[in-house]
């Protein structure tokens, strides 16, 4: 019986280490995955690797997360740590009540840290602004600038913030600890304060500080919620880029990049740990008892002659620092710079190097997760963008509310070779403030190994045949805009009853169990990996599945689909107008777009890329384009037709959308 | 007598209102071993630490050779102490403990900072682990040592500068009776030899009496009496002192004349003069001053209510019409018999009426009072340690 039992927890201990680590070891296989699928392994490759050092985006995110973790703990630390000791010096009474309004921030929710920052640093910014503006204009002698944003400041300023309470939290304990007379006695053999701190104070209280600093430091590169508050569009962490790339898909490179990030942490976990066992030896030792080996090797490292060891770390430290600031002076320095806010995953790296090494000018290159996650941002005020890509019924949205600036022309030649088609589009109907940056197709991609029948309608999705193994896309627009097709309506209705009637064809098929779920990025995995049967998503991530599974087919249904164009526009008050300009025409050029094209698989706008894109693949690939994945990639002329845009909706409209799919998620 | 080293004028300590040191007038002779007595709170400690510099009189003058330090910083004085529980720098062993001191560059005549060479910095630690009995500890981790042997390493640390004085703050309190004893002669022998100014503080009476060469008794803030070991304990000035020295009984009198003095409306000589006539007066008597003699021929007779076995002597209490007193004697007197007493004129110590006569008034409020002294001031050190952890 007891032996039973024995088993039983050993097992139960098996499979809570498995269901903790396994997702991580997941991970760590998948990283090293030939292919670019999350289901289908093609074999061992440091591809992933390699391209993980290539991309710019995640490198200089991962730079500035470096950058502001490694500042942000130094300060943290530094000011931590003062913090203690003034706090120590008080009274008992005062010092509790201190400490406990000082852990609170480690237990507020993130959330309301970030968005309480975010909402400080703005208002902040806007009376600063005032009084900038009524500085200059009394004196002529320092220009102020009056125009400050969100950026690597202001996401510093709350790393820092949300690192000092954990500083103080590991160094109080040490300085409580400690005998009140320590600094009085180094003072009377001679020391001034600052010396007695040096000398006594600092080694006694080390390795809370230590120890406080690590967990800063994790805290900082872990962090996603404050950052994304408080960073604007200037910066971005690793965390903030990973979001923002999953608006397309992970891709193998996350994995990559995660997996290192993973080792690091726990390269740092293993440090402090030594680090304890080091200072447990050194406790223990008053023990008189014979020291083992790791004991005896800590005692060493503080005697004098292992003091190259603590003289080494300084040393890097030191390095690290310096760097650290010499790169911050060059971001910050006087070079001109364009902000750019896009997708993940939605650009040809190299085209920002061509440009920045062309016209000399920095592109601060951004992205964020959605249409509605970019209007939220742009509307709190915190973002500093110059050019944004939104898609054309936020275009409409943006300019209902008067946020764009209009564009000179004459600064933008390349606009000509944009085809007609994609020219004064119902967002814009006079082209005044936009350039086509992408379009493309929603359709059905359905696997031919599951599905025996040609595939042309909506009706499919809604099939009892294909229960449980049909994935609904998760975004409201596009669920209730394929039913609404498939009933013969149109995409943009505001007819109460048209969108109910489509809602319920949607809520039926939910209930009799049609949807395996509704997903967005899962369904790269799902569709390539053969768990689901049916999905609905763009043309060109179709490219990319098909090339993980060649059963896939796509298909534009005979009701008709959504067709989309995602547009470059310039904000209203750009600061960088001059330097947008060339971005967008760098951009709007044929060589960039076939570039792009061939990186991101969406097609492009402009009409001599289209026409020479099949010749371009042949000399890049040495093989044949594929008429037929051509013609999915760059939907023809008749199947657009069939195609609707979507038009911004009217407030009511948007809210019953919110309203139902909400609801059918309840039922 | 040697010149005077230290001295305090009229130096007062506040702390939010709370006078904790009331204008102290101190003068410290060069070479002396002068211990500070009292209970716990009575300023002792604030009185060292202003020496020390770690603290800054509110008003007053602190003078070294005749120069006022009242703001020169601890490092700058020529001062160094042993603190109450050695405050020994845990991460460094023995030898860099008393190194520490020699390690901080001085300033030479020409004011240039200089760092003294290694080679001296050796010579004179080994000296002074010589000097205090440490020879072959000098890799030891402080951590690793007995209580007395970090009781050492402190004055080995504190002394190795050379200091013209040298500041103790109840160092061997947290010591053991028989190491205790021990040390003492220690720390007599080490001042002997090294030839400097001790000053001491302490709270225990027989520590300041066994050691010093001047006693300074405080109390409250104040001095209550200054003077070697041999005049505080036969001559003590007032009720406080007689009482917190040794054991007394302390009885009300009435001084009828130069020489005379009543107790129990009974007519005593005593050697004390210059009372008012019938002046109402404390009058102190030493339990071993007090000669046990038939009822009959006694000054005073009473009735033995109690007895204690206390090795060289007795300790008998006696009833006098009502009042409780002390008595050491070597003879014994079983409970319940009646005895007589007598007292010689130089047993008879007459005083001022102070504010303490009401609360000591007879032996056996002396013996709990003290031991509340005591317990006091371990439940302050408790209560202070608690605060750090």
């Amino acid at each position: 019986m007891k032996k039973q039992n024995r088993t039983g927890s050993r097992v139960l201990i098996g499979l809570t280490f498995l269901f903790l680590y396994a997702p991580i070891l997941l991970l760590i296989v998948f990283s090293f995955n030939a292919g670019d699928s999350s289901a289908v392994w093609k074999g061992f490759s440091l591809h992933w690797y390699t391209k993980l050092f290539q991309n710019r985006l995640i490198m200089s995110s991962v730079y500035t997360t470096l950058l502001v973790s490694l500042l942000a703990t130094l300060i943290a630390t530094v000011a931590g740590t003062f913090a203690a000791i003034g706090l120590y010096s008080l009274g008992r009474k005062r010092r509790e009540a201190l400490l406990t309004v000082g852990n609170i921030p480690m237990v507020n929710a993130d959330i309301v840290t970030g968005v309480s920052l975010c909402l400080f640093f703005v208002a902040f910014f806007q009376g600063w602004g005032a009084f900038a503006k009524w500085f200059n204009s009394i004196q002529s002698a320092v220009e102020l600038p009056d125009r400050l944003v969100l950026g690597f400041g202001t996401l510093l300023l709350a790393h820092v913030a949300f690192n000092i309470p954990y500083v103080i939290l590991n160094v109080a304990p040490k300085l409580r600890q400690m005998d009140r007379n320590l600094m009085d006695a180094a003072q009377d053999l001679g020391c001034t304060w600052m010396q007695a701190f040096w000398k006594v104070m600092l080694p006694e209280i080390k390795p809370g500080i230590v120890s406080g600093a690590l967990i800063a430091f994790t805290m900082s590169i872990d962090d996603f919620i404050i950052s994304y508050f408080t960073a604007g569009s200037a910066s971005s962490t690793l965390a903030m880029t990973i979001y923002g790339m999953t608006k397309k898909r992970v891709t193998p490179e996350i994995n990559a990049v995660s997996t290192l990030l993973f080792l690091s942490v726990l390269v740092l976990l293993v440090l402090s740990n030594i680090k304890e066992v080091r200072q447990e030896a050194r406790d223990r030792l008053g023990a008189a008892r014979k020291p083992s080996a790791l004991e005896r090797l800590g005692q060493k490292a503080g005697e004098p002659r292992f003091k190259w060891v603590r003289r080494g770390t300084a040393a890097v430290l030191a390095c690290a620092f310096l760097l650290a600031v010499t790169v911050l002076a060059r971001e910050t320095g006087s070079r001109p710079v364009v902000n750019v806010c896009s997708w993940g995953e939605y650009i040809d790296e190299d085209l920002i190097t061509q440009f920045e090494e062309m016209t000399g000018i920095r592109v601060n290159y951004q992205t964020a997760e959605s249409n509605e996650a970019l209007y939220s941002l742009l509307k709190s005020g915190g973002a500093d963008y110059d050019v944004v890509v939104p898609s054309d019924y936020m275009i409409g949205r943006l300019l209902e509310e008067d946020m764009l600036e209009k564009l000179d022309y004459s600064q933008i030649p390349n606009f000509s070779q944009i085809d007609d088609r994609f020219k004064n589009l119902s967002y814009d109907p006079t082209n005044e403030y936009t350039v086509p940056y992408t379009w493309g197709t929603l359709g059905i991609i359905y696997n031919t190994a599951m599905v025996d029948e040609e595939i042309d309608s909506w009706s499919a999705l809604y099939d009892d045949k294909y229960a449980g193994n049909v994935l609904l896309i998760n975004n409201s627009r596009d669920a209730l805009g394929e039913a609404l097709l498939y009933l013969g309506y149109s995409v943009n209705t505001t007819d109460e009853g048209e969108i109910r009637a489509a809602y319920n064809l949607l809520a039926d098929a939910n209930r009799r169990g049609v949807f395996q779920g509704r997903v967005m990025d899962e369904v790269f995995q799902k569709m390539e990996g053969g768990n689901a049967a049916i999905a609905t998503y763009y043309a060109g991530d179709y490219i990319s599945m098909v090339e993980n599974n060649e059963d896939l087919a796509f298909v534009i249904p005979k009701e008709g689909s959504n067709w989309f164009v995602d547009a470059m526009c310039v904000l209203k008050d750009a600061p960088h107008q001059r330097e947008a300009h060339m971005w967008i025409n760098f951009i709007a050029s044929a060589e960039s777009n076939l570039m792009n094209m061939d990186y991101i698989g969406y097609a492009s706008p402009n009409r001599v890329a289209l026409e020479r894109y099949p010749a371009y693949y042949e000399a890049l690939y040495e093989e044949e384009l594929d008429p037929e994945i051509y013609n999915i990639m760059v939907t023809p002329p008749e199947t657009l037709e069939r195609c609707e845009a979507y038009l911004n909706l009217p407030a009511a409209t948007l809210n019953l959308y919110n309203t139902l799919w909400t609801q059918m998620g309840v039922e | 007598m040697s010149k005077e080293l230290i001295r305090l004028n009229g130096c007062t300590m506040a702390f939010d209102d709370e006078v904790v040191l009331d204008k102290i007038n101190l003068s410290i002779r060069d070479k002396e071993f002068l211990t500070l007595l009292g209970p716990s709170g009575c300023g002792k400690t604030t009185t060292l630490r202003i020496i020390g510099g770690f603290q800054t009189p509110t008003s007053g003058d602190v003078l070294f050779g005749g120069v006022r330090i009242n703001s020169v910083p601890p490092h700058k004085r020529t001062i160094n102490t042993v603190f109450q529980k050695y405050a020994l720098f845990p991460h460094l062993n023995v030898y860099e403990n008393i190194a520490f001191g020699l390690r901080i560059p001085k300033a030479d005549a020409s004011g240039k900072k200089v760092k003294l060479p290694e080679e001296e910095i050796g010579q004179r630690v080994m000296e002074m682990l010589e000097i205090v009995n440490l020879k072959g500890f000098e890799k030891r981790r402080v951590t690793q040592l007995s209580g007395g042997q970090q009781q050492r390493v402190a004055i080995a640390r504190a002394l190795v500068n050379r200091p013209k004085v040298l500041l103790l703050d109840e160092p061997l309190g947290a010591l053991d009776l028989k190491l205790r004893k021990d040390m003492q002669n220690e720390l007599k022998r080490i001042q002997k030899a090294m030839e400097i100014t001790f000053v001491y503080v302490t709270h225990d009476q027989e520590e300041a009496l066994a050691m010093s060469d001047t006693v300074v008794v405080m109390d409250a803030g104040r001095i209550q009496q200054i003077g070697s070991p041999e005049d505080i304990y036969n001559e003590p000035q007032n009720a406080f002192v007689a009482d917190f020295i040794g054991e007394s009984n302390i009885i009300d009198g009435i001084m009828r004349a130069d020489g005379v003095v009543e107790i129990f409306n009974r007519r005593f000589q005593c050697l004390d003069g210059g009372f008012e006539k019938d002046e109402p007066v404390d009058v102190v008597i030493r339990p071993e001053d007090v000669d046990i003699v038939p009822e009959d021929q006694g000054q005073l007779r009473g009735t033995v209510t109690s007895v204690t076995f206390k090795g060289m002597q007795y300790d008998i209490i006696v009833d006098f019409y009502g009042f409780k007193w002390l008595i050491q004697t070597t003879d014994l007197s079983p409970v319940g018999s009646r005895i007589g007493i007598k007292i010689d004129p130089d047993g008879i110590h007459v005083m001022k009426k102070s504010e303490y006569s009401g609360m000591f008034g007879d032996y056996s409020s002396y013996s709990e009072e003290y031991e509340e002294i005591s317990d006091a001031s371990y439940a302050l050190d408790e209560e202070e340690s608690g605060d750090e952890e």
